[in-house]
């Protein structure tokens, strides 16, 4: 005969240890994949790689410069774009268009947005730009991206605002203050942490997608900044670059994946320092 | 249209003026009916004190001196409500210039995200264009209206949430105050706070009637006999006995109100 508290103690140890088993089989593979582009990438890391240009087959001394950069240029101005967008458009649903029909319609189109596949993306700026203009440009590319980055930021923005209480608006407007004025000086900075760590994750999101820049800014295998041409970029030049029979290639492929990876980290590590630190307040 | 008389015995020197007057007024949220045929004028720099159960109306009452409830679709009114005679409730009327005249400190001290010097300017912006010394000198006025000045004088860029809760409910009154409103409404502004606080918040609301008039709500009967002037006794969304405070906490007119100050109900 077991007591009630032997058995209380039991099926806590068992629910503790499946927990423990679970997040062990999750966190061995994150760490195999850390692992192994690290391995392979520190194989292609040298000073090359920040100097040289995306090298032809065969050529040992090359690096991924105009990728770097191209990838730069892409990801920064889609945030430039999406992330106003985004802020108000959030910033409508969670302070205006609440109750409307209007506000609910944007709600679940943003959400079918924000899980649709970013080849989908990709395809639709093809069919609307790329395939109008004739040729593949950045800055297709950084409409594609844009596209991924709104929806993210959306969201984001709209959870953060509403997590403001509402006994703070009411302060404001007791004040006398229009709608406009509590939002930008009240709501918003409430909530600058939230919205912010929303927009640096949603560049975490866009920096390794590849599948619409394949069908807009596509790659180049030279140094180019005309946002009307191709551009080079990181994830689709690891992509060329990983399929090719080439063991250089191959190790400059690994070594953008091990770069792209730690961009990523450091977003996300720089998302949460942020978010804390505001919180702290 | 304001009618002035001159009551009672007590107060033989002075004049009273209604500020806020209640007519006919009734209150819904959506079909719930809140408050129901509201008469009642609150006096000039006077306090006026609003007691009652949990769910009487009390608060709902308060806001919507200064419609606060528009915030909210789902909320209306009728009847009418002056203010310095004018109907608020009437189309047209600007809330902004309204909220202006008719400042609010709530339950929960709520500080804004920004320093204290400009928690005080943020409201005093909205409605007046000052020079930087000008600014200055109202937030050093305000702040110590609000017996704050001496302890955050030093300290005013820094955040207001950096203040302790009885103090951050004092910016929240400088805030009001620095707006120079003629009514200040209370919303249980003690009730999130120690006794040594709310000693302190009980003077300064004394000391604040010089200049404007007060209503409060308060869940503490010993609150409302203390500093206010007057007092209202709602039951169910009704106006159940109003008067002078000393006569209706010590010979209130009906039983009900008897009941509730003597601890028999509530």
């Amino acid at each position: 005969m077991i007591t009630l508290a032997a058995q209380r103690k039991l099926v806590n140890q068992i629910a503790l240890a499946m927990s423990l088993m679970a997040m062990a089989f999750g966190l061995f593979w994150l760490i195999w994949i850390l692992w192994t582009t690290l391995d392979l990438g520190l194989a292609g890391l040298s000073a090359n790689l920040f100097t040289k240009m995306t090298p032809p087959p065969g050529a040992s001394d090359g690096g991924l410069l105009n990728a770097i950069v191209g990838s730069t240029i892409l990801v920064g101005s889609a945030t430039l774009l999406g992330t106003p967008i985004g802020v108000f458009a959030g910033i409508y649903l969670a302070e205006f268009g609440q109750r409307t029909w209007l506000g609910s319609a944007t709600r679940f189109i943003n959400d079918l947005l924000l899980s649709a596949p970013s080849i989908v993306i990709g395809l639709f700026v093809y069919a609307i730009y790329v395939a109008q203009i004739g040729k593949f440009s950045a800055l297709s590319g950084v409409v594609a991206l844009a596209l991924i980055v709104i929806p993210v930021v959306v969201r984001t923005t709209e959870n953060m605002l509403k997590l403001v209480p509402n006994s703070l608006r009411e302060a404001a407007y007791a004040l006398g203050a229009p709608t406009w004025v509590v939002v930008m000086r009240v709501t918003l900075r409430a909530s600058a942490a939230g919205v912010i760590t929303g927009i640096l994750l949603a560049v975490a999101r866009i920096a390794g997608e590849t599948a619409p820049l394949l069908f807009t800014a596509l790659s180049n295998q030279f140094w180019s900044l005309n946002m009307n041409e191709p551009m080079a970029n990181l994830p689709v030049t690891i992509f060329k670059f990983a399929m090719s029979p080439f063991k250089d290639w191959q190790e400059l492929a690994w070594a953008g994946v091990f770069l792209i990876t730690m961009g990523v980290l450091g977003l996300n590590i720089l998302a949460r320092v942020v978010f804390r630190e505001k919180h702290k307040l | 249209m304001i009618e002035e008389k001159i009551l009672p015995i007590s107060e033989m020197t002075t004049v009273l003026k209604p500020q806020i007057q209640f007519r006919n007024f009734d209150f819904y949220y959506g079909k719930f009916h809140a408050l129901k045929n509201i008469n009642l004028e609150i006096y000039e720099r006077k306090i006026t004190s609003f007691i009652g159960p949990s769910g009487c109306g009390k608060s709902t009452l308060l806001r919507t001196i200064n419609r606060m409830y528009d915030l909210y679709p789902e909320q209306y009114s009728t009847g009418e409500l002056l203010l310095d005679g004018q109907n608020i409730l009437a189309r047209g009327v600007d809330l902004n210039s309204l909220r202006a005249k008719v400042g609010m400190v709530f339950q929960k001290p709520t500080p804004f995200p920004m320093s204290i010097y400009d928690n005080i300017a943020f409201g005093v912006k909205l409605h007046e264009r000052l020079s930087r010394t000008d600014m200055e000198e109202r937030v050093e006025w305000a702040l110590k209206k609000a017996a704050l000045w001496e302890e955050v004088k030093d300290k005013l860029q820094q955040s207001g949430m950096s203040l302790s809760g009885g103090q951050q409910q004092r910016l929240c009154i400088a805030r009001g105050v620095a707006v120079k409103p003629e009514v200040l409404l209370l919303d249980e502004p003690t009730s999130a706070l120690d006794p040594i606080s709310t000693t302190r918040i009980e003077e300064l609301i004394i000391e604040l009637r010089k200049e404007f008039t007060i209503a409060i709500v308060t869940h503490n009967m010993q609150q409302a006999a203390r500093i206010s002037d007057y007092t209202a006794y709602m039951y169910l969304g009704e106006m159940i006995e109003f008067g002078e405070s000393e006569q209706l906490f010590i010979k209130p007119k009906m039983k009900a109100t008897e009941d509730y100050i003597t601890g028999r109900f509530g």
